[in-house]
C-alpha cells in the first residue's frame, strides 16, 4: 500500500564546489567524442584516434585497454568471423572494413572505460534528481547480489566435497533466488527508510 | 540482443534518441507520484535483478548477442513506464560499467527491448489473464523478448542500407535482414523460454510477498 510520495529527492551533492561541474563536462566531452567516432570511416583516422585515447589515459592505460579488448572480444569475433564467413559463401570481403568496424568498437568501449574511471557516474547523473536517484539504489543493489551470490557460491562449494547433482543444484539456486530478492528488497527498504529521514520522502 | 557501440549509423542513433528522448519524458512525467518509500525498494531489487540478467550473454554469430531481458517481470510488477525508465537506467550501467551495449546503441536498446518489451509483455498479459495467471505471464515474457529481438533485428538488418559506402561496403553492421532476423529471433524464441520461467518464479515470489501488481 502507497503511504508516502515522493515529492523532493536531493541531488549527491558534490565534495567540492566544481567536482560536480567537472563531472558533468568530462561527460559531454565523452558523447561529443562518441558521436564524432561515428562519422569517421577511415582505418587509419580511427587508429590514430585511439593510439591517442591510449596514450592520454596514462598510467591505467594498459588496464583499461586490456578491459576493452576483453570486453569486446567474444562480440567482435563472432561479427567478424560471420561477416568473412558471408563474404567466403557471397564475395565482397573487405580486409578495410573489418579493421575500420574492429577499430571504431575499440575506441568507442575504450573511451567509455576511460570516461567511467575518471568520472564518478553517479555525479555525473546530478543533473537529474530522480535519474540519481534510482541509479543510487540500483547499483547499491548491484553490489548486494554480487555479495549475496559470492556468498551462496562459497557456501554451496564447502557443503559439497564432490561435485553435486543437478537437482541440488537447482534447490540451491531457487532458494539463493528468493534469498537474493528478499534481501535486496530488505536492503533496499533500509536505504529508502534512510533517505526518508533525511527528508527525501514528503511527509 | 545488446546492440554494441559502433555497429549504429549516426542516421539511426541520432534520430532513435530524438525518439527515446520523448519517451523518457513521456515515462517519467508523474513518476515521483509513482515512486514512494513501498514501491521504490522492489524497483531497486528488480532492476539490479535485470541488470544481472542481461550481464549473461551469449555472442551469436550474424546477430549480437543472447540473453534474458527481465523487462517482462518489471513491466508486470510495476507498469511499463517505470519498466521503460529502469531499464533504460540497466542499459546505461551495463554499456558504462561492462562496455555490454553502449552509449550510441542506448536508445535504440531501450526502445526495443524497454519500451517494446515492456508493452508486449503487459499486452499480453492483458489478453491472456483471465485464461491462466500462469500462462499470461509466461507468454508476456516469451512474448517480451521475442518483439524486443524482432526491434533489434529489423534495426540491425537496415544498416547495410542506410549507411554504405561508394562502393556498397556496410560502414556499419555488414548483415541484412536475411542473416540478421533468424540469427537474431531463433536462438531468442528458446531463451525466451527461460525468460518465461524466470518471470513466473518471480511473479509467484511477488505475489507470495503481496507486492501489488501492475
Amino acid at each position: 500500500m502507497k503511504t508516502q510520495t515522493l515529492q523532493r529527492i536531493p541531488a549527491p551533492r558534490p565534495r567540492m564546489p566544481d567536482e560536480g561541474r567537472l563531472a558533468q563536462a568530462w561527460l559531454l566531452a565523452y558523447l561529443a567524442s562518441v558521436v564524432g567516432v561515428t562519422f569517421v570511416h577511415e582505418p587509419a583516422w580511427l587508429a590514430a584516434a585511439l593510439a591517442m585515447a591510449v596514450a592520454a589515459a596514462g598510467t591505467s592505460r594498459w588496464r583499461l585497454l586490456r578491459r576493452t579488448v576483453l570486453a569486446v572480444l567474444a562480440f567482435n569475433l563472432a561479427v567478424s568471423a560471420g561477416y568473412v564467413l558471408v563474404a567466403w559463401w557471397q564475395g565482397g570481403y573487405s580486409g578495410r572494413y573489418l579493421l575500420m568496424i574492429n577499430l571504431r568498437v575499440v575506441l568507442l568501449v575504450f573511451l567509455g572505460f576511460w570516461f567511467i574511471s575518471r568520472v564518478n557516474v553517479l555525479r555525473a547523473l546530478a543533473f537529474s534528481r530522480t535519474l540519481a536517484f534510482v541509479a543510487t539504489l540500483a547499483v547499491g543493489q548491484i553490489g548486494t547480489f554480487k555479495r549475496i551470490i559470492r556468498n551462496f557460491r562459497l557456501a554451496f562449494v564447502s557443503r559439497n566435497p564432490v561435485r553435486a547433482s543437478l537437482a541440488s543444484r537447482g534447490r540451491h539456486a531457487a532458494a539463493q533466488a528468493g534469498h537474493l530478492l528478499d534481501k535486496s528488497v530488505c536492503g533496499a527498504a533500509d536505504t529508502a527508510m534512510a533517505m526518508r529521514s533525511r527528508g527525501c520522502f514528503d511527509d | 540482443m545488446h546492440i554494441p557501440d559502433g555497429f549504429l549509423s549516426p542516421q539511426t542513433y541520432l534520430p532513435a534518441y530524438g525518439v527515446a528522448a520523448a519517451a523518457w519524458y513521456w515515462a517519467a512525467r508523474g513518476l515521483r507520484q509513482s515512486l514512494d518509500e513501498q514501491t521504490v525498494p522492489k524497483l531497486a531489487a528488480m532492476t539490479a535483478l535485470a541488470y544481472g540478467l542481461g550481464l549473461i550473454m551469449v555472442p551469436i554469430p550474424g546477430g549480437t548477442s543472447g540473453h534474458a531481458l527481465g523487462v517482462a517481470m518489471l513491466a508486470l510488477l510495476f507498469g511499463p513506464r517505470l519498466a521503460f525508465l529502469s531499464y533504460s537506467l540497466v542499459l546505461l550501467l551495463q554499456s558504462l560499467l561492462f562496455g555490454a551495449g553502449g552509449i550510441t546503441a542506448l536508445p535504440v536498446n531501450a526502445l526495443a527491448m524497454g519500451l517494446l518489451g515492456a508493452w508486449s509483455a503487459v499486452g499480453a498479459y492483458r489478453v491472456l489473464h483471465n485464461v491462466s495467471d500462469a500462462l499470461a505471464v509466461a507468454a508476456a515474457a516469451w512474448l517480451s523478448v521475442m518483439v524486443s529481438g524482432l526491434a533489434v533485428a529489423l534495426v540491425l538488418g537496415a544498416q547495410p542500407l542506410v549507411a554504405h559506402g561508394p562502393d556498397g561496403a556496410p560502414l556499419f553492421f555488414p548483415f541484412g535482414f536475411s542473416i540478421v532476423l533468424p540469427a537474431v529471433l531463433l536462438p531468442h524464441a528458446l531463451i525466451g523460454v527461460g525468460e518465461a520461467l524466470l518471470t513466473l518464479f518471480v511473479w509467484r515470489f511477488a505475489r507470495k510477498r503481496n507486492w501489488c501488481p501492475a
